[in-house]
């Protein structure tokens, strides 16, 4: 262990001097109130899956977090937090539970040092039958909606101001595609960033792309690493700075390991993320539903867990069973909870509205 | 010049970005949705003192530039340069006033500061949190303005004007906060 020490801000100490504070902390049930009602009246199903599990679906970009369940005989069984309720969900939707949400805790490892993240966080998924992932948005729409007439008590039941921004929630968002925004903002065809042969997403044409941009690029890097570089730099500053919340859809394949694939382009998954005044609070994707194609997915993401040093985690062999025993056309989304805490309440940094914030000093 | 990577990233450190001297004023990590970490920063450039955003892929290595802290005085201001001697070798620097930003309000002629250096040029310097000024200027008879609970305005020596208590006087020194610009107290008479 590195002798770096952790801490709980004392966050919690401030609101007894401060009661204005106490006001940040209060959005949270508004929102979670108005979101229980919105899926009330949309008829949803209210559930509520483990947090602790013995093996979970293998995502290389994230880092979980590890821990032992110790028995009656003092035996020690490796187990591990959610990093998301996905799999759980899915399993129940298979068994035929139709449209439901749950609201629950998430662990994330590996997250510290940033206003957007915390290691624990609370994430809401809801997952409608026979949809896609333009039913979602179309959800995502109607939900803020609902939420900002809950929440504000004026006239512009529509408008909130979030750092010095006006964002306006009504219909219709802004939509753009990855394809469209990197034409327009980062001025790249999309076709130059892939290869034309079996593997199209070696990371070969995109780097050529990006070190005459003048970014550092070595051999090791993934192509979603060089993507995400020139998303992050060129594109995302300028994603919905009219005040207008926007959704940005249509991923490439390795960023939508549990997506669809396009069937029009399946260098594309039917995915999509939306953000609200510079604030990232959505994905969610027309869900994978083939069970080969999952398979080869689970065994690629394990792949990439291992050459990049991460955590070993144990595959969740009943989620591919879920998807064997039928997993229903639908489409699934996790929001952010925190961040529409951060957005409702005009506040910068996620430590501000948890009154006990993780904190490395 | 030395290779570090992300991870040593702190406030305050200089580092060469797109072959420019750059501090690095603000970092935070990032994980964009499905997407690996990155660590998102704002980096102040030392020539034009313009600040921007960059995001490194993170574990990326970058340059760092490698300063050291020397003690010099600060002589005077010529033409929005400041320049600073070291009074053992009387060896001169002389350091834009840009780099320095609002803190080129407290900066005193004659006081000695931590200049940082690299390959002989200055880079920057450390700002002392609190510093201490002798007030020249400040209207006696002042009632006070209520709205800022009965505080008055003076002049400090190097021209700057701040807030202070009704009971301050004209030629006391008092302390600064460098940061905030706020009154923190007056020098005890004993340490002249």
């Amino acid at each position: 262990m590195d002798r770096v020490k952790l801490r709980y801000m004392k966050n919690w100490q401030k609101l007894k001097n401060n009661p204005k504070l106490w006001e940040k902390i209060f959005v949270r049930e508004k929102i979670i109130q108005s979101i229980r009602e919105f899926f009330f009246i949309e008829k949803f199903h209210e559930v509520e899956t483990p947090l602790l599990v013995p093996a979970v679906i293998p995502e290389s970009y994230l880092e979980i977090f590890e821990t032992y369940l110790i028995d009656r005989k003092n035996k020690k069984h490796k187990m591990f937090l959610t990093a998301s309720p996905e799999s759980s969900i899915k399993k129940l939707l298979a068994v035929g539970i139709g449209n439901c949400f749950e609201i629950t805790k998430s662990f994330r490892n590996n997250e510290t040092d940033s206003d957007f993240h915390n290691p624990e966080f609370t994430i809401l998924e809801w997952y409608r039958t026979n949809a896609t992932y333009e039913n979602l948005m179309d959800d995502c729409e109607k939900l803020l909606l609902h939420i900002s007439n809950k929440l504000i008590n004026n006239n512009n039941q529509n408008k909130i101001v979030y750092q010095n921004k006006l964002i306006d929630f009504s219909s219709p968002w802004e939509r753009i595609s990855i394809k469209e925004a990197f034409k327009k903002y980062a001025n790249i065809d999309f076709n130059d960033c892939i290869t034309r042969n079996k593997n199209p997403f070696n990371s070969e044409k995109i780097s050529v792309i990006a070190k005459k941009k003048g970014y550092v690029i070595e051999k090791n890097n993934t192509w979603e690493q060089v993507f995400n570089q020139i998303f992050l730099n060129e594109v995302e500053p300028h994603l919905g700075i009219s005040g207008k919340p926007i959704i940005i859809f249509d991923y490439p394949r390795p960023m939508a390991a549990l997506a669809k694939i396009k069937t029009d382009n399946p260098i594309f998954a039917e995915r999509f993320e939306f953000y609200i005044g510079g604030l990232e609070l959505g994905d969610g994707y027309s869900e994978l539903t083939s069970l080969k194609e999952q398979k080869e997915r689970f065994n690629s993401e394990m792949k990439l867990i291992k050459n990049q040093n991460k955590i070993k985690i144990k595959k969740d062999l009943d989620f591919l069973n879920a998807l064997k025993s039928g997993l229903p056309k639908c489409a699934g989304i996790a929001v952010g909870i925190d961040r529409l805490v951060m957005l409702f309440s005009n506040s910068k940094t996620i430590r501000e509205i948890l009154p006990f914030p993780l904190e490395v000093s | 010049m030395s290779k570090i990577t992300t991870s040593d990233f702190q406030k305050g450190k200089f580092i060469e970005f797109k072959n420019e001297p750059c501090q690095i004023v603000e970092y935070q990590f990032v994980n964009p949705g499905k997407g690996s970490a990155f660590v998102r920063t704002k980096l102040k450039n030392l020539k034009s003192g313009r600040v921007q955003e960059f995001t490194y892929k993170s574990g990326e290595v970058v340059e760092e530039i490698p300063v050291s802290a020397k003690e010099m005085q600060f002589l005077y201001k010529q033409n929005e340069e400041l320049i600073f001697m070291d009074p053992r070798t009387f060896e001169q620097v002389s350091l834009p006033l840009s780099y320095i930003g609002s803190f080129s309000k407290f900066i005193k002629e004659g006081d000695i500061y931590q200049v940082l250096v690299y390959d002989g040029q200055a880079l920057g310097m450390r700002y002392p949190q609190k510093v201490r000024l002798k007030i020249i200027e400040a209207d006696e008879g002042a009632k006070g303005d209520t709205v800022m609970g009965a505080k008055k305005i003076v002049t400090l020596e190097t021209n700057v004007k701040v807030a202070v208590p009704l009971f301050v006087k004209q030629g006391e020194t008092i302390i600064v906060d460098s940061d905030t610009g706020e009154y923190v107290g007056r020098e005890s008479q004993k340490n002249y």
